[in-house]
């Protein structure tokens, strides 16, 4: 048995490189992270003929500099790690700007395929490539492939295994960068060479090039002031004579390198046209018709997957509730058994509560893997770009918001598609501004007890509208402190729209689904079993049992944990209009916003209560005025977000900083404003 | 004041006035270091300069330029200038040794013949049967010593070549704009990146490097960003970072 081969997938985003990644692995993946960044690793296992292939799919990334984690991370891997051999999928209908990460990594001398991805496309197009000169001219073998529909799958793993197997050294690619430049590598590479030992020729030149590239990676490794000095002096020889840095002149060569290798081996043959991608962005982000068309496509988004999701969601539901009455028919009628509570109301509730929306995240994660691997996505950053930009955000933001109207968390996990961590943080901190659906039934139960039928719009439009305007205040905010700096570039392909496959579209969305799904049986398990303690502990000694059973369970709840805390913060809540019963209530919405209405009929002891219960609403009218009353949801829409948003905050963050400075920062954020509203307007009068 | 100022006394002049430039005031420490000399003939030749109304000097104070005195000093800066950019553009010579023997041809040339050589390095630059290649060509043939005779003939045919592409001056198609003023359907090529760091090379990196066509495809429904082609592919830009690249119209 020979050892398994190391394989590294590089390419440019919208390579195919994904699908690829999938075709050779199928099932066999594993998804983690870089340690330290966020950025994802994806590695998988694959058997070939007698071979075991290990392959990791590196970060997309249009070149190797270090200038984003994505591509540092994809250079140090390659660097670090060593793979057998690195296929670089490439888009063959886009070769010229795809080949300049390619002669990168020949430039870095590690053993490369060319996988000639999309080759029916090219082809559609009329390029004909001349794949042996080509192949001659760069200095490794090229198989054409076709990633969607599994072709060429076969001859690209041969080519992979016979290139590992010939093993290294490889020769590096020397592209002649003209007379003036090749002059100051020759004396860098001399400097670097005579400071260090270790260093071959080949590295030598490829570390020349990128100290006079500016890159600050390897300059930190060079510390040596003699070699720091010739790399200075010579920048600035090249940029008299040549009026431009050198970094860019070099880019400029490598560019111009690719460009004459595709004039010796590629053809057109025919006319440049109008592709039909072309021709659907005539429509699709048309000065007038653009936008009205991404609107509707976003409410079709939603639409979907809040109506498609209903009926799995009342199965889960359904389940869950027969599931509690199953394991709570294990004891006896009437029985206060600790343990069946626990089961019963603690763990099945409490998970069942959670799981209970993974329905919809499935679903709105298939629609946006739908539109992302259509190339629509692009577009919508495209069209939005402008608006985010004034709150300081990027164009890609916006879905990410767009998504937390539905629910934070996928809201939160879609921040991925975000290239600045300055960007992603503060779209990842302020998104539970977004009025999420659980908020809804608190709206649904408060709005009609307090205010007129002709109100109920007019008050819920309200409430969305204060969330939004505090996200944009906030994210300005945040811009322009904590996450101060230069806004990225909005450089950005608009990749051509491709039809997308099923199976990475089901992967696409399982990946981030089952990510939900493992907070739900970890994090979020203990803390519904940690709430459920709160609000069951501890027992009063002697209830009146000539109290209704409702009675009883609300003087449960006020003796419990939760309802002590209720009566401790009641001094601190006052101001907002709050009395313990709310506070205890706050405590239950952090398990979910939704339990916020369950816990206020307990407290009220009306038993069951819902966002449609009458009795409940009578007694929040009898014990509240509507300032209080709107007080109320204006807290909920802004405070602590729920304990999944936090947790998963704290996943897509990488530290615990970021999630907490959330919570504490969103729930001062709430009372402090909650208390303007109650004071200034218990003062005016209104609404008392 | 005219010509007859001494040597040391235009280098003092040149060293406050760059001293100014970078600290807003010049300390006779500071002078002391920059003319290499010692900080007791510092102190002497201020109080001449001060004399003579060209510094204003209070002892152990700071030194600022007169306007006489900035006048003064600008003319020989503007001179030491004009011949270590003749010496680096047109001679080709590393500018430390250029700015060095500015530093000494300053005193000893007339400013009428600095002015020839100010005129005669533009006329290099503009003169159709000169231009920045030929130059580039006389620093290449220095580097490289023997130069072949049949190089000259391929050396004018591409000149040769190169007038022929030139537009005829007047043309809309000479003028470089920016690329953010193209309308939706030109075509351009690109000039000139400006900008810096990291949103400059993510720029080249994406492929618009000197001398790529370029289309301006769309706005943004919105009007910020842009969609352009270049390469083959959709690039999208914010007008803020299309204003940093320079373009020459070219016409479909």
């Amino acid at each position: 048995m020979k050892k398994p081969i190391m394989v590294a997938l590089a390419g440019n985003p919208n390579s195919g490189k994904t699908t690829l990644f999938n075709n050779i692995t199928g099932s066999r993946q594993h998804v983690g992270n870089y340690p330290g960044v966020t950025v994802e690793k994806k590695e998988g296992t694959c058997r070939h003929g007698e071979r075991e292939l290990k392959v990791v799919d590196l970060p997309g990334t249009y070149s190797l500099t270090a200038y984003s984690v994505e591509e540092l991370v994809a250079r140090n891997s390659i660097i670090d790690e060593k793979p057998d051999v690195v296929i670089d999928v490439v888009d063959a209908s886009n070769l010229e700007r795809n080949l300049y990460l390619g002669v990168q990594l020949l430039e870095l001398g590690v053993p490369v395929v060319f996988a000639f991805n999309m080759s029916d496309v090219a082809k559609s197009r009329g390029l004909d490539f001349d794949l042996d000169t080509l192949a001659l001219l760069l200095g490794a073998p090229i198989i054409p492939t076709v990633g969607n529909k599994n072709i060429g799958m076969r001859e690209l793993l041969d080519a992979a295994v016979r290139v590992a197997d010939a093993g290294q050294p490889v020769d590096a690619l020397e592209i002649n960068y003209g007379t003036d430049i090749e002059r100051a590598i020759a004396a860098v590479r001399q400097q670097v060479q005579h400071h260090t030992d270790f260093v071959n020729d080949a590295e030598a030149r490829w570390t020349a090039v990128k100290l006079l590239e500016n890159d600050p990676e390897v300059a930190k490794q060079f510390f040596a002031p003699e070699v720091l000095e010739t790399v200075g002096a010579e920048q600035a020889r090249i940029e008299k004579l040549l009026g431009d840095t050198a970094e860019m002149i070099i880019a400029d060569r490598r560019y111009g390198f690719i460009s004459g290798v595709c004039r010796q081996a590629v053809r057109s043959t025919v006319e440049a046209r109008r592709t039909r991608s072309d021709r659907i962005d005539e429509i699709v982000i048309h000065r007038f018709w653009g936008l009205p068309i991404f609107l509707g496509l976003m409410y079709l988004v939603f639409w979907l997957t809040f109506t498609v999701g209903t009926p799995p969601m009342d199965w889960i539901e359904g389940f869950f509730g027969w599931l509690g009455e199953f394991v709570g028919g294990w004891w006896p009628e009437g029985s206060e058994s600790l343990l069946k509570s626990l089961l019963v109301d603690g763990i099945i509730g409490g998970v069942g509560g959670v799981l209970v929306f993974l329905p919809n995240i499935l679903l709105l994660f298939l629609a946006i893997a739908v539109l992302e691997d259509s190339g629509y996505m692009a577009r919508a950053a495209f069209m939005m770009d402008r608006l985010m930009n004034k709150i300081g955000l990027h164009g890609k933001s916006f879905i990410p918001m767009l998504t937390g109207f539905g629910c934070s968390i996928p809201g939160i996990m879609a921040t991925r598609t975000l290239e600045s961590r300055r960007d992603r943080l503060t779209t990842m901190l302020v998104l539970p501004l977004m009025s999420c659906g659980a908020r809804l039934p608190i709206y649904a139960l408060i709005i009609p007890a307090f205010f007129p039928e002709a109100w109920h719009a007019p008050m819920l439009w309200i409430i969305y509208m204060i969330g939004i305007v505090l996200a944009i205040v906030c994210a300005k905010l945040l811009r322009s402190t904590i996450f101060k700096g230069e806004s990225v570039p909005f450089v950005m392909e608009l990749p051509p729209y491709r039809v997308p496959t099923l199976k990475s579209v089901l992967i696409h969305m399982w990946e981030r689904g089952g990510v939900y799904l493992k907070k739900a049986g970890t994090l979020i398990l203990a803390i519904s079993v940690l709430l459920w303690v709160m609000t069951s502990f501890p027992k009063p000694k002697d209830v009146d049992p000539n109290l209704s059973a409702e009675d009883q369970q609300a003087a449960e709840l006020s003796y419990s944990i939760a309802g002590r805390i209720g009566h401790a913060m009641e001094p601190l809540i006052k101001p907002m209009g709050f009395d313990w019963r709310i506070g205890t209530a706050m405590i239950g919405a952090f398990a979910a916003k939704e339990v916020f209405v369950a816990q206020m009929g307990i407290v009220y002891s009306v038993g069951e209560a819902d966002e449609e219960s009458e009795p409940l609403r009578d007694k929040l009218r009898a014990n509240y005025s509507p300032l209080a009353g709107f007080c109320i949801m204006l807290f909920m829409l802004i405070s602590a977000p729920c304990m999944a948003t936090i947790a998963v905050t704290k996943r897509e963050s990488n530290s615990w900083k970021w999630a907490l400075f959330q919570l504490v920062g969103l729930t001062l954020l709430a009372y402090g404003v909650t208390l303007v509203v109650y004071q200034v307007g218990s003062a005016l009068g209104i609404g008392a | 004041m005219t010509e007859a100022l001494s040597v040391s006394i235009e280098d003092y002049l040149e060293a406050i006035f760059h001293l100014v430039r970078e600290n807003t005031v010049a300390r006779s420490k500071d002078i002391a270091e920059r003319l290499k000399v010692n900080r007791s003939s510092v102190t002497g030749m201020l109080q001449a300069l001060r004399d003579r109304g060209l510094v204003n000097y209070e002892r152990y104070g700071f030194v600022t330029l007169t306007d006489e005195g900035e006048k003064v000093a600008s003319r020989v800066v503007r001179r030491h200038e004009a011949l270590r950019d003749f010496m680096v553009h047109v001679l080709s010579i590393d500018e430390a040794e250029a700015d060095k023997a500015a530093c000494h041809m300053e005193h000893g040339v007339s400013s009428h013949i600095v002015e020839r050589f100010t005129e005669f390095a533009d006329f290099v630059k503009t003169c159709p049967r000169a231009g920045a290649k030929w130059v580039r060509g006389f620093g290449y043939r220095c580097e490289e010593a023997a130069v072949e005779p049949q190089n000259c003939e391929r050396c004018i045919e591409l000149c040769l070549e190169d007038v022929r592409k030139k537009p005829k001056k007047g043309t809309d198609g000479e003028m470089s704009i920016p690329l953010s003023e193209l309308k939706p359907g030109e075509k351009a090529q690109i000039e000139k990146v400006a900008g810096e760091g990291a949103v400059k090379r993510r720029i080249r990196d994406m492929g618009v490097t000197t001398g790529s066509l370029v289309e301006v495809v769309r706005v943004a429904p919105l009007g910020d960003p842009i969609d352009v082609k270049i390469k083959g592919y959709h690039l999208s830009l914010r007008k803020e970072e299309a204003a940093d690249i320079s373009v020459k119209r070219v016409k479909a």
